[in-house]
């Protein structure tokens, strides 16, 4: 008996501990503070688009070839005929070498590793001058292209399949003069 | 005579089997002729200024490669000179030396002068005859102690009545880095120099006539032009003129070089007289021509052309006529090389995308395989002698120069350094 009453006098003082605590705690709510809203209006300028034009005019001949402006095409191999799903791209370099009249051009004629050197630099060779009759074909001026042949010295990947192969059997475009 | 002498040692031969006995020996033949047997004990030292080790071993290791890689020597094995009593040059007991299967003795001295110069005398004694047959003395500055060793190599072949190449050199490509350069070493590998110093490609190197000129493919004028340069007066030439000139071949005979053009727009061979500076094209064909090579006598070009439809090799007079095709199997050939002799053409070819060297025999009409699933192998090049080649392989990752002999045997590797290709073995002197 003695022990409940005890018990309930711990429970009710607990409660008005409480009480007191929550009744000490209470405060005056302080006012959110007001947040200014901050914009800007948004201004509508966008980058231009460069025509062709621009670009040419813009960019150094390092940079025009580093972005392979004009792209290079590949052959089959011990081959140096054109091949069909390579004349688009010849057309594609074609048209925008007849926009600017002004722009002469390297053709580098490559082959793959299986190959001897000396015959290699002879196949390059005959790969840089089918690019360049075919170029001649679509209306460029024979004498602002000229050609070279590295034979296999400066393969573009190495490896040893035939992907690997494809890529360096090439005939790459570069700009020497604007 | 050489046929004479080849009877005469396999006598030699023959009469040593039969004196030793119960002993059995075993006698490589080639081609009908056997090795003659060697025997080189250590050199004797001169003691009055301290010799260094390097140096005697250098001029030791130096014969005696030259001597065991010859084809014409055999050299008895160190370990047997142990069964006999040590070599006194002054009291050589022939009988001992015979007992250990050696027919020729070897002894030498060296000396080093007070001015720092090595002195070698190297004397060769007959064991069977018991007599002294000749002897010579090399002097010359420490650092040509190896040359020194292939002087008295070439004179062991001289006197044998064989054809000197010791001294001979090989021109090369070497690479390192972006470096493509070209470079002069001795046959076996050693003492490699710098020839050409551009930030440019030069590639395909070759020998004039005489040895003194080399000449070369450079792209240090953006397109690939015949380049010749002059080992002893350090002189360059621009040899070529228009379209892409590169593969160039001195003829043995006369002063005339044939060589790869492109100047009328396709590649054809042409011909250069290097007196008048006159030129003459040779083939007149719309596929590829490339890869001349003179014949010996100077009389014919082998060459690669494409005419066929696959790259395969042709014999031409050396006035453009009387083409001859002389590969006909596989799809594709290249790089021929015209034995000394006259009778062997050795080349490239692709089977299976393998890149193997082979010989023709162009009086057998035989063809040999050189090399075998080792690698790509290439650019084929003859010794002076004919009984060896120098090629390029990658049999061993990056490319590097190798040797063989005629018939595929004792390939060893003499370059290590960076990348090597393009060897080209002197001609052969009279």
């Amino acid at each position: 008996m003695k022990k409940w009453l005890l018990v309930m006098l711990a429970f009710s003082l607990i409660l008005m501990l409480g009480a007191c605590a929550k009744k000490a705690a209470k405060v005056e709510p302080v006012q959110e503070p007001v947040v200014e809203k901050v914009e800007e209006p948004v201004a509508k300028v966008e980058k231009p688009v460069l025509s062709e034009e621009e670009i040419f005019q813009q960019k150094s001949l390092e940079e025009l070839n580093k972005d392979q402006i004009l792209k290079r095409i590949h052959f089959d191999f011990d081959k140096y005929t054109i091949r069909d799903d390579m004349k688009s791209i010849l057309q594609a370099n074609a048209d925008w070498l007849l926009k600017f009249p002004s722009v002469e051009i390297l053709v580098e004629g490559h082959c793959d590793e299986r190959g001897t050197i000396e015959y290699n630099i002879a196949l390059g060779e005959k790969r840089a001058e089918a690019a360049k009759n075919y170029l001649v074909s679509l209306g460029m001026t024979a004498s602002k292209i000229k050609i070279i042949s590295y034979g296999k010295s400066k393969p573009l990947v190495q490896g040893v399949d035939e992907a690997t192969y494809f890529q360096n059997r090439r005939a790459e475009f570069v700009i020497t003069k604007k | 005579m050489i046929m004479r002498r080849t009877i005469l040692w396999a006598c030699a031969g023959l009469l040593a089997c039969q004196l030793s006995g119960q002993q059995e020996v075993t006698i490589r033949i080639t081609e009908g002729m056997p090795m003659i047997p060697v025997a080189m004990p250590s050199f004797q030292l001169n003691e009055t200024v301290a010799l260094k080790k390097e140096l005697v071993e250098a001029v030791y290791e130096t014969l005696w490669a030259d001597l065991d890689f010859s084809r014409i020597f055999k050299m008895v094995p160190r370990e047997h000179y142990t069964y006999i009593p040590r070599f006194n040059p002054g009291a050589i007991r022939f009988r001992d030396w015979a007992s250990i299967q050696a027919n020729f003795l070897i002894s030498g001295q060296l000396e080093l002068t007070a001015d720092e110069r090595v002195i070698f005398s190297f004397k060769v004694y007959d064991v069977a005859g018991e007599r002294f047959l000749f002897g010579r003395n090399y002097g010359g500055k420490v650092e040509l102690a190896r040359l020194i060793a292939h002087k008295a190599a070439d004179e062991m072949l001289r006197h044998f009545g064989e054809k000197p190449f010791f001294t001979s050199k090989i021109v090369y490509v070497s690479e390192t880095g972006n470096d493509r350069d070209i470079y002069i070493m001795d046959y076996d590998g050693q003492r490699p120099m710098r020839i050409t110093f551009s930030s440019a490609m030069d590639m395909l190197p070759s020998w004039s006539a005489d040895n003194e000129k080399i000449l070369y493919t450079s792209y240090r004028n953006l397109t690939p032009e015949l380049f010749m340069f002059d080992i002893y007066s350090g002189k360059t030439e621009l040899l070529s003129s228009g379209g892409s000139n590169y593969a160039a071949d001195w003829s043995p005979t006369a002063d005339r070089v044939v060589f790869t053009s492109t100047k009328h727009g396709n590649a054809e061979i042409y011909l250069k007289d290097m007196n008048t500076g006159q030129e003459r094209r040779l083939t007149f064909n719309p596929a590829i021509d490339t890869s001349p090579c003179w014949s010996p006598n100077g009389r014919e070009i082998a060459f690669t052309s494409q005419r066929g439809g696959t790259p395969q090799i042709y014999i031409m007079d050396a006035e453009g006529s009387n083409v001859r095709r002389i590969t006909m199997e596989g799809s594709y050939h290249d790089s021929p090389a015209w034995s000394p002799d006259g009778l062997r053409l050795a080349f490239v070819s692709r089977i299976e995308n393998r890149f193997d060297i082979y010989v023709y025999n162009l009086k057998s009409n035989q063809i040999a395989k050189l090399t075998e699933n080792a690698g790509r192998n290439e650019n084929p090049s003859w010794s002076p002698d004919g009984r060896h080649l120098v090629f390029s392989s990658n049999r061993g990752g990056g490319y590097q120069l190798y040797l063989v002999d005629y018939d595929g045997r004792n390939v060893r590797q003499i370059t290590r350094r960076g990348e090597n290709k393009m060897p080209k073995w002197q001609k052969p002197q009279k």
